[in-house]
């Protein structure tokens, strides 16, 4: 990897292994880059450490999406899903443990996969991506079960909603759809770009990120990053950030977003802002809380850069891993 | 002793006092004979009087009665002395006793019997003071006798030094004379036997040297003095002979530089054959001649150049320039050319004829002048291109900083007066720049001259580039000189590290050479807002491009530095100032971009580095907008895409079209994202695009699919 690659790396995803010592990130180039928190974070940490302890290349494209189970470390890069065994990676050997591919009907282009997330309650991988449809793959079995279908451009983000078994998207269309996964269909559709509180239209419609807390939802892109009532199915708060919001999370009466502009933007519920705090990438593209472990409790945020800052406190950048 | 043969022998005491009552009897009788003698001799004697003069006073006063205690005293044995003395005393001590009885008795005083025993006790007591008088004597005689030897002892003690001191000189004369060394000792002489050998017999004398030692040396001088004379008579004759033969050569020398005109003319006449048939013999062996006077390093590189030259390269050729008559007087003797010394001894002589005049100013301008000096000769190498362009490169040795510098010039084949921002491609300053990575030529190579500098002032070396020429390492190497930094001498002159290096720098130094010839052309056609796109290159691009190079300008580093959207690039320390940088516009309607262009010196090896900044709805660049962030990669990382034909010469201007094309198509998605609600579109969209956006940071689509035409992502 030359310089001129690392300056215009940028990193899409990230994921913390289970037991909470490693850091996995994807970048646009294909690569995962395994990162050892415990020696990063350790009180004799040296340059060194700060680099990634296993560098492999899992794609060909991309990798947007980066998912860990108690097992393996999943990756989803253009059109396909790979598993990768933590216990493997930890001993510095990457090999996928299994690839698969959603069936696509476009042959064109290979559609990418925008995210993922487990349903735990029956086991299964959500993904939504390039094709605009929400796949549901059995973990059990590795087979692709269902298909939801509905929304008119590509997915961005995804959510769920245990308690109510709904799978929440939002996509490029601008819409949030709710779905019942059992049955299969949409039971809810909100356009948010159709709320005048929420509407950006010098940015767009888009929905780019999505996060739920029981009846809480936020959601943010081209419209401005807002909260949502989903019992009443109406925006209560709208936070005033500038630029789309790519991720954004709850934490402990907080909200952390992430997007457009060099910072991290810390967000009460009432809907004001409460902080920015600068750090390396011009924009950033994803934000994680290892929240597993008590020992490295740490977010991590990544963007346009081949940086990924590291909060010990939330309210400072402490240091940054570099690929 | 006396003392207790009195004690132990108390019988014989009534014998004993008998004797002695007989000596007092005497005694008395003497010196109640002449008592008034006696008395005056204890007058004379007191007055100081020696027993010699009291006699001869006495002598003269009275002639026959004569008293002389001293004669009395050598006639008394001084043992009976004491044995009277002894029974003296006991008697005095009885006759005491015995009055003290009669007194006790009653005895009246003045009875007779006292009386009595009153007189013997006073002739005893006269007779004490006698003893005591003799006794006094005799100590005096004693101590006189003891002074008298004592003087006999020192007189002879004072002879004894004498003669000891004398025995001391004596001794030590003999050492001297012991030690005295003959001039003779220095000579060598030949050997005894060989002495004998060789010597006439009236010389070595066998008969009386044999058992002499001081003749046979006597001899063998005389017999070396012989020698010598003969050998100085036969050293004269040599030299005789010497001039003669002098003489001779003179004669025939002048015979032969007679026929030096002639020979010339022949020379002369067969030039003209020698170049039509091609075959410059006579060019070669002049270069060998003017080759004996240069200096290693040099004279390395034009054994490997030529060589090289001779076996891979034919358009190569080296050439020798400068004043080979100074380089003459340099290097003698001619023997010590390639020693260093010489060059160092030589420098140390001019050093002092400078210093003698002169103020302190001008003498460290003079030392620097003289640190800086360059060897009288230097190596030409020209380099030829397929197109008839030439790179004259010019090495120089400077003697006492032992490193080579190079000057460059390229004599093109068209004329190249068209481009103003390609002025600085054929700078002679730059040209060679970073040939190898970092490699600048500013500071001088040799870890040794620092130290140089510092005494005669110099701060740093690339003040004087200009004019001396850059010290690049790959041209240490070609003249075989190695500076490892750990170890500060210079270990000699390798070919070996010259001949390693020659293919790979002359293979660099061409590809320079066309790399900056090939900018340059396509520079002039930049400058008229053209981007060349050669037909190897087309697929690369879709037919029709809308957005246009508008303006193609050189920058200085100062300027670039101060642009606000290459803050990345600097920080990543992309950017050297070794490096050119060029601003160019590429326009579409009312969309502006401006891309910064970092042009490394390797170029092509090393890919030009864009930095975007779009003037359009308010100014965006690669680090607020991810789409412009795209582009930029899209320009700079794919290289291998762009670079066209080996050796990639067109990189720079197919990176350039990208960037219009790329242009064209961040505006047409871009207008159809926004809602185009306000007015008519600026951009209709033209380009063929799967999906306008992708992804979470929603990138568009910059890949151009060459046969099917259309755009996608990456």
């Amino acid at each position: 990897m030359g310089p001129i690659e690392l300056l215009h790396m940028s990193v899409f995803s990230q994921s913390f292994s289970p037991c909470g010592r490693f850091l996995a990130a994807g970048n646009n180039y294909g690569e995962i880059a395994v990162f050892s928190l415990s020696a990063a974070l350790s009180p004799d940490a040296t340059d060194a450490s700060q680099k990634p302890v296993l560098t492999f290349s899992a794609h060909e494209g991309p990798v947007f999406s980066l998912l860990s189970t108690d097992m393996h470390l999943l990756s989803a890069g253009n059109g396909e899903i790979s598993a990768w065994s933590w216990a493997e990676l930890g001993k510095k050997n990457p090999k996928a443990v299994w690839t698969k591919r959603p069936e696509y009907k476009s042959s064109l282009e290979i559609p990418e996969i925008n995210h993922m997330i487990i349903n735990s309650r029956d086991n299964s991988l959500v993904v939504g991506g390039g094709d605009n449809n929400i796949h549901i793959m059995d973990m059990e079995t590795g087979t692709f079960k269902s298909v939801l279908q509905g929304h008119t451009d590509y997915i961005h983000c995804l959510s769920l909603r245990e308690r109510e078994g709904e799978i929440l998207s939002g996509a490029e269309d601008g819409a949030v759809r709710m779905w019942d996964w059992r049955m299969g269909r949409s039971v809810h559709c909100v356009e948010i770009y159709k709320y005048k509180e929420c509407a950006r239209p010098q940015y767009g419609k888009w929905i780019s990120c999505l996060a739920t807390d029981s009846d809480w939802m936020l959601c943010g892109g081209g419209p401005a990053l807002s909260l949502w009532h989903l019992r009443s199915m109406s925006p209560t708060s709208i936070f005033s950030l500038s630029g789309s919001q790519r991720e954004a999370v709850f934490h402990q009466d907080l909200i952390y977003a992430v997007g457009e502009g060099p910072h991290v933007s810390h967000c009460l519920l009432g809907g004001s802002v409460k902080a920015q705090i600068p750090c390396t990438p011009s924009s950033l593209n994803t934000l994680a809380l290892n929240l597993g472990t008590t020992e490295h409790r740490v977010m991590t945020v990544a963007g346009s850069s081949n940086q990924i800052d590291v909060f010990t406190n939330f309210s400072y950048r402490a240091f940054s891993l570099s690929f | 002793m006396p003392l207790s043969h009195s004690a132990a022998t108390p019988p014989s005491l009534k014998l004993d006092t008998e004797t002695h009552k007989f000596d007092q009897k005497k005694l008395i009788k003497d010196m109640s004979s002449d008592p008034l003698k006696k008395r005056k001799t204890k007058v004379i004697r007191n007055d100081g009087g020696t027993p010699e003069t009291k006699r001869l006073r006495g002598d003269g006063d009275q002639d026959v009665r004569t008293y002389n205690e001293e004669v009395e005293l050598e006639s008394r044995d001084p043992e009976q002395d004491y044995t009277l003395y002894k029974n003296t005393c006991e008697a005095l001590a009885t006759l005491m006793g015995e009055i003290q009885e009669l007194k006790a008795s009653g005895a009246k005083e003045g009875s007779v019997e006292v009386e009595t025993k009153r007189r013997q006790g006073c002739s005893h007591f006269i007779t004490l003071k006698k003893l005591n008088r003799l006794s006094h004597m005799r100590l005096k005689k004693a101590r006189d006798q003891t002074h008298e030897a004592k003087q006999k002892v020192d007189v002879l003690h004072l002879q004894l030094q004498n003669l000891l001191y004398e025995v001391m000189h004596l001794q030590k004369e003999i050492g001297k004379c012991l030690e005295f060394k003959s001039q003779h000792e220095e000579i060598e002489l030949v050997s005894v036997d060989e002495f004998f050998k060789d010597a006439p017999a009236e010389i070595s004398r066998p008969h009386l040297t044999k058992d002499d030692p001081h003749q046979l040396t006597l001899a063998r001088l005389d017999w070396e003095l012989e020698q010598r004379k003969r050998l100085a008579e036969q050293y004269k004759s040599s030299l005789c002979t010497k001039e003669k033969i002098l003489k001779g050569i003179e004669l025939k020398k002048e015979y032969l530089s007679s026929l030096q005109p002639g020979l010339q003319a022949i020379m002369q006449a067969s030039l003209p054959v020698q170049e039509y048939l091609s075959m410059p013999f006579e060019r070669v062996q002049k270069q060998a001649e003017v080759a004996r006077h240069l200096p290693p390093p040099l004279y390395v590189l034009l054994v490997q150049a030529s060589a090289y030259g001779q076996a891979c390269d034919k358009n190569l050729s080296v050439s020798i320039n400068g004043d080979v008559d100074e380089a003459k007087a340099l290097s003698r003797p001619p023997e010590d050319s390639q020693d260093d010394e010489s060059d160092s001894d030589a420098e140390e002589e001019q050093q002092n004829t400078k210093r003698r005049r002169g103020t302190v100013g001008v003498q460290l301008d003079d030392k620097r002048k003289e640190m800086l000096k360059r060897h009288p000769l230097s190596l030409c190498i020209d380099l030829k291109c397929k197109d008839g362009s030439v790179l004259h490169l010019f090495f120089y040795y400077l003697m006492n900083l032992n490193i080579l510098t190079v000057k460059a010039k390229v004599s093109a084949s068209a004329d190249l007066s068209g481009a103003i921002s390609a002025g600085e491609l054929l700078n002679p300053e730059s040209l060679l720049n970073c040939l190898y990575a970092s490699d600048d030529g500013q500071e001088t190579p040799n870890p040794t001259n620092r130290y140089q500098f510092d005494k005669v002032g110099i701060t740093t070396f690339a003040d004087y580039v200009s004019e001396l020429g850059h010290a690049y390492i790959w041209v240490q190497k070609l003249g075989g000189l190695q500076f490892s930094s750990d170890t500060p001498q210079v270990e000699g002159v390798h070919s070996s590290l010259s001949a390693s290096h020659m293919e790979s720098t002359i293979k660099l130094l061409r590809g320079r050479l066309l790399a900056r010839l090939a900018l340059h052309k396509q520079f002039s056609s930049l400058e008229h807002n053209i981007v060349p796109v050669s037909t190897e290159c087309q697929h690369l691009f879709p037919a029709k491009v809308v957005s246009r190079l508008a303006r193609w300008t050189m920058m200085s580093y100062e300027d670039f530095l101060e642009l606000g959207f290459v803050q990345h690039v600097v920080n990543a320390g992309l950017v050297r100032e070794t490096d050119l940088f060029f601003m160019a516009t590429v326009e579409r309607g009312t969309a502006r971009l401006q891309a910064a262009v970092v042009l490394n010196p390797r170029y092509p090896e090393i890919t030009p580095l864009f930095s975007l900044s779009l003037l359009w709805k308010g100014e965006r660049s690669g680090r607020t907008d991810d789409n412009l962030r795209a582009l930029e990669s899209e320009v700079n990382v794919f290289r291998s895409e762009l670079q066209g034909p080996r050796p990639g010469l067109q990189l720079l201007t197919n990176q350039i079209q990208r960037l219009c094309v790329c242009l064209d198509v961040y505006l047409e998605t871009e207008s159809q994202v926004c809602d185009g609600s306000e007015g008519p579109i600026e951009f209709p969209r033209e380009k063929m695009c799967l999906r306008s956006v992708r992804g979470p940071n929603r990138l568009k689509p910059f890949k151009y699919n060459h046969p099917q035409g259309f755009f996608s992502h990456r």
